[in-house]
């Protein structure tokens, strides 16, 4: 597998998954958008065909069929499967990508950092469906009121009671964060230590003490829900620490893991950005072909063929940036900055994309459920979460000479 | 060349203001969620003036003498800064008003002037899609046949002054069923769709055959929207310089990062000099400069850039908060659309206007 070429095993994901967005989908994406609900009959039939919540612990072979080559020395495929198959469920719509995958945001740290018994049991927790009859899902609780970018701020914590830990603070804007069965959540078990003792925990739904709060209204990615979660002394077992007890070889499970863990899925959100500039981009030129203006084919039109043209190498620009990041990942060399590179101009890309083409199509994307619109709010989410465009820009500069620019 | 406001327009201007801050803003997120504006804005806007202010005073409206696009121009940007789907509905008028008076027939004016002083409402359509088909009649007037809209005003407009291929028609909306639509932007403007089959437009209700009449009513509409669409830019970076003062991160208030100092600064650079613009297309419209259309079709082109840039940056200063609807940012970068959209793309009406005569 190089670079610029797709295996037959990653053309194949292409080929289903865009299938999947473009007839399963983009039907019932302005639905969702306009009732801003979950679309959970989807998120079902998607387990089904081996799109699970829990695909980065469940590795490929349940989409694929073909295991990961067990040797760790090997190139993986894992990287590039995931941000060709988040650019096609993107492309159908970014909302229910995210519904689809938001569990994946919880899964992470667990696969990364957790110890088989944690796995099982987050896996055990994430079983069969839940009591209004959907299928399960998780959060990664991180964020909160206060502390977004600066993730060394948080304010929960986490105190040792015996055997157990006792957790106390507020999450805000956590994906999944009314519907989870499970949640990871990031708490301060040492507040001397500093970043050093941040850690995360397995909490299910139902502990004493976890109330999910208010979901948001949002201006995008509407499918996908986003709520504040609190944790009013809520006791979890101390086995239930990420990483913990310490396993020799393993990740230690403090904040420098997900600091390295957002380098692994920050490609993945990248390549959503790419699906939604290429959903605006197709649209355009669909519009465009056999289109006329005035009595004049619209592709004889340098204002709009050269716009287009501009998309286009845009797109495949942010799409090679992003397969870049995911190619260095599979092949275990280091991709923070690349991570970060395709992160940031894939979420310029994606807003500069759906802007042009919401002017370009004029007041025709001003009617409701106009899927353009809907490209268009949806778009400005990749340039706040999981790093903002400055926090991106912020870990460049710091690659380039150590200081952090003010 | 005097950039100084004369009494009468620093009254308007913090009148207006006043409104802006207390009443609009205090109303638009309300508005939004139910789509619709308060029942209080048509008595606290008519109170201000609104809705006949271009309206001849001997048929009942408050115009005494000519027009001021200026003044309209500096009020606009006062209501872009309180809330721009509210602000639709109180500027929708002045065209259809401004353009009847000028032109229109007796029966014309009758008609429509009886219905705005009577509270009523008036839309401004421009087929730049050429979506509608026009039939003359054989008696001088026309059938329209297609759809109109969406289009702000609509749903509760007794007129709607039509713009096409370089006619001006008054359509009488009695009997044309409408469909309210709520699109994500200006929410509370009573958008709608209508769709007109053999709609019959009377010749006394064409108002004018003469191209250049149809460009001055749109270089009108850009002025206002220019100027609004600034005042939208500059109430984006209000909000997040003060979000940006309290807000903490990294042990210091994310407004003194350089990086987003630059985005509000390029920001209300860009909003001074709309704004600036649009009050020069103003002035060239009272004034009957020739320059008056290319004035307010510039303004718009830039407005349009500018308002969509600030509101994206102002969300973007906001971060997570800014994609929820706890802080009007949200809101204010879907209220930017219509701007850029409304009556097509202006650019492109720009280039080809250009191709044509080279
Ligand atoms: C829809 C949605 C879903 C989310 N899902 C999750 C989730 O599942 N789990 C979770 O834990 N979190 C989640 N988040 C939170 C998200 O990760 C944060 O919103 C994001 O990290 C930004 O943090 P903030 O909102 O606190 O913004 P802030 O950190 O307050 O930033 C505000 C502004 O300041 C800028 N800024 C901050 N620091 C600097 C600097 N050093 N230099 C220059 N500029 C700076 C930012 O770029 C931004 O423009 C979600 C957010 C949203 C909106």
């Amino acid at each position: 597998m190089d670079l610029f070429h797709d295996s037959p095993l990653l053309t194949g994901v292409r080929q289903m998954l865009g299938g999947f967005a473009q007839h399963q989908i983009r039907p019932i994406a302005i639905q969702h958008d306009q009732e801003e609900s979950m679309p959970w009959e989807l998120m079902r039939t998607a387990q089904k065909l081996g799109l699970s919540q829990t695909a980065v612990l469940d590795g490929r072979k349940k989409l694929t069929g073909v295991a990961e080559d067990p040797d760790p020395t090997k190139p993986k495929s894992q990287g590039r499967l995931a941000v060709i198959g988040s650019e096609e469920l993107a492309f159908g719509c970014a909302g229910i990508c995210l519904a689809l995958g938001g569990s994946g945001l919880a899964a992470s740290p667990v696969a990364r950092m957790g110890t088989e018994e944690q796995k099982a049991e987050f896996k055990r927790l994430l079983a069969g469906d839940d009591e209004k009859g959907h299928i399960k899902v998780a959060a990664m609780a991180l964020s909160e009121p206060a502390t977004g970018s600066d993730i060394s701020g948080l304010t929960t914590t986490a105190t040792r009671d015996g055997e157990h830990w006792i957790i106390r603070g507020s999450k805000q804007w956590i994906t999944n964060g009314q519907s989870a069965a499970v949640y990871v959540v990031w708490a301060q078990t040492e507040p001397a230590a500093g970043r050093a003792g941040v850690r995360g925990f397995l909490v299910a739904r139902g502990t004493p003490g976890l109330v999910p709060g208010r979901k948001e209204t949002k201006l995008g990615i509407r499918a996908s829900e986003t709520a504040q979660v609190h944790f009013e002394d809520v006791r979890v077992h101390k086995d239930m620490m990420l990483g913990s007890p310490a396993v020799p070889g393993e990740a230690s499970g403090g904040l420098a893991d997900t600091k390295k863990m957002l380098d692994s899925t920050r490609p993945v959100v990248a390549a959503q950005g790419v699906g939604i500039a290429r959903a605006a981009y197709e649209f355009l030129l669909d519009r465009v072909r056999g289109g006329s203006l005035h009595g004049t084919p619209m592709a004889s039109h340098q204002h709009i063929m050269f716009e287009l043209a501009d998309m286009q190498m845009e797109i495949t620009a942010a799409r090679l940036l992003t397969h870049r990041a995911a190619w260095l990942a599979d092949h275990h060399q280091e991709n923070v900055a690349e991570a970060s590179m395709a992160k940031a101009y894939a979420a310029k890309v994606a807003q500069a994309v759906t802007t042009r083409a919401m002017v370009l199509l004029g007041e025709e994307a001003l009617a409701p459920g106009h899927p353009v619109d809907k490209w268009y709010r949806d778009a400005k989410i990749y340039d706040i979460f999981e790093g903002t465009g400055q926090i991106q820009r912020r870990i460049l500069s710091r690659q380039l000479t150590g200081m952090n620019p003010t | 060349m005097d950039f100084a406001l004369d009494d009468d327009q620093q009254m308007i201007v913090d009148t207006i203001r006043r409104f802006a801050d207390r009443d609009l803003r205090g109303w638009a997120a309300d508005a939004d969620r139910a789509g619709a504006p308060p029942d209080r804005l048509a008595h606290v806007a008519g109170e201000l003036g609104f809705f006949t202010d271009a309206v001849p005073a001997d048929a009942g409206g408050q115009l005494e003498a000519a027009y001021s696009h200026a003044t309209r121009a500096l009020r606009g940007f006062e209501l872009g800064r309180g809330c721009p789907g509210l602000a639709a509905l109180l500027e929708t008028n002045v065209e259809p008003a401004l353009a009847v008076g000028r032109w229109g027939s007796p029966a014309a004016k009758a008609s429509l002037f009886a219905s705005l002083t009577a509270g009523g409402l008036a839309a401004l359509a421009h087929d730049s899609r050429g979506t509608l088909s026009v039939d003359a009649d054989g008696a001088g007037g026309a059938r329209l046949t297609g759809p109109l809209g969406p289009l702000p005003a609509l749903a509760i407009a007794s007129h709607v002054l039509l713009a096409k291929d370089g006619v001006l028609y008054l359509l009488d909306l009695a009997g044309v069923a409408r469909i309210a639509v709520a699109p994500s932007s200006w929410r509370a403007a009573r958008w709608a769709t209508a769709e007109l089959t053999a709609h019959a437009v009377a010749a006394d209700h064409v108002v004018s055959r003469d191209p250049a009449a149809v460009a001055e009513v749109l270089a009108w509409a850009r002025a206002s929207l220019a100027a609004r669409a600034a005042g939208v830019a500059t109430a984006a970076m209000e909000h997040a310089e003060r979000y940006a003062a309290e807000r903490v991160q990294f042990g210091q208030p994310i407004g003194r990062f350089e990086s987003l100092i630059r985005l509000r600064d390029d920001a209300l650079t860009g909003a001074a000099a709309a704004r600036l613009m649009a009050l020069h297309a103003a002035w060239a419209l009272d004034t009957h400069h020739p320059s008056a259309h290319d004035a307010a079709s510039r303004a718009r082109v830039l407005a349009g850039d500018v308002v969509t840039r600030a509101t994206i940056d102002a969300v973007q200063i906001f971060g997570g908060y800014g994609f929820v609807n706890d802080y009007p940012v949200e809101k204010l970068m879907r209220d930017a659309r219509p701007f850029e959209a409304l009556h097509g793309d202006e650019r492109l009406g720009r280039v080809l206007a250009q191709k044509a005569v080279i």
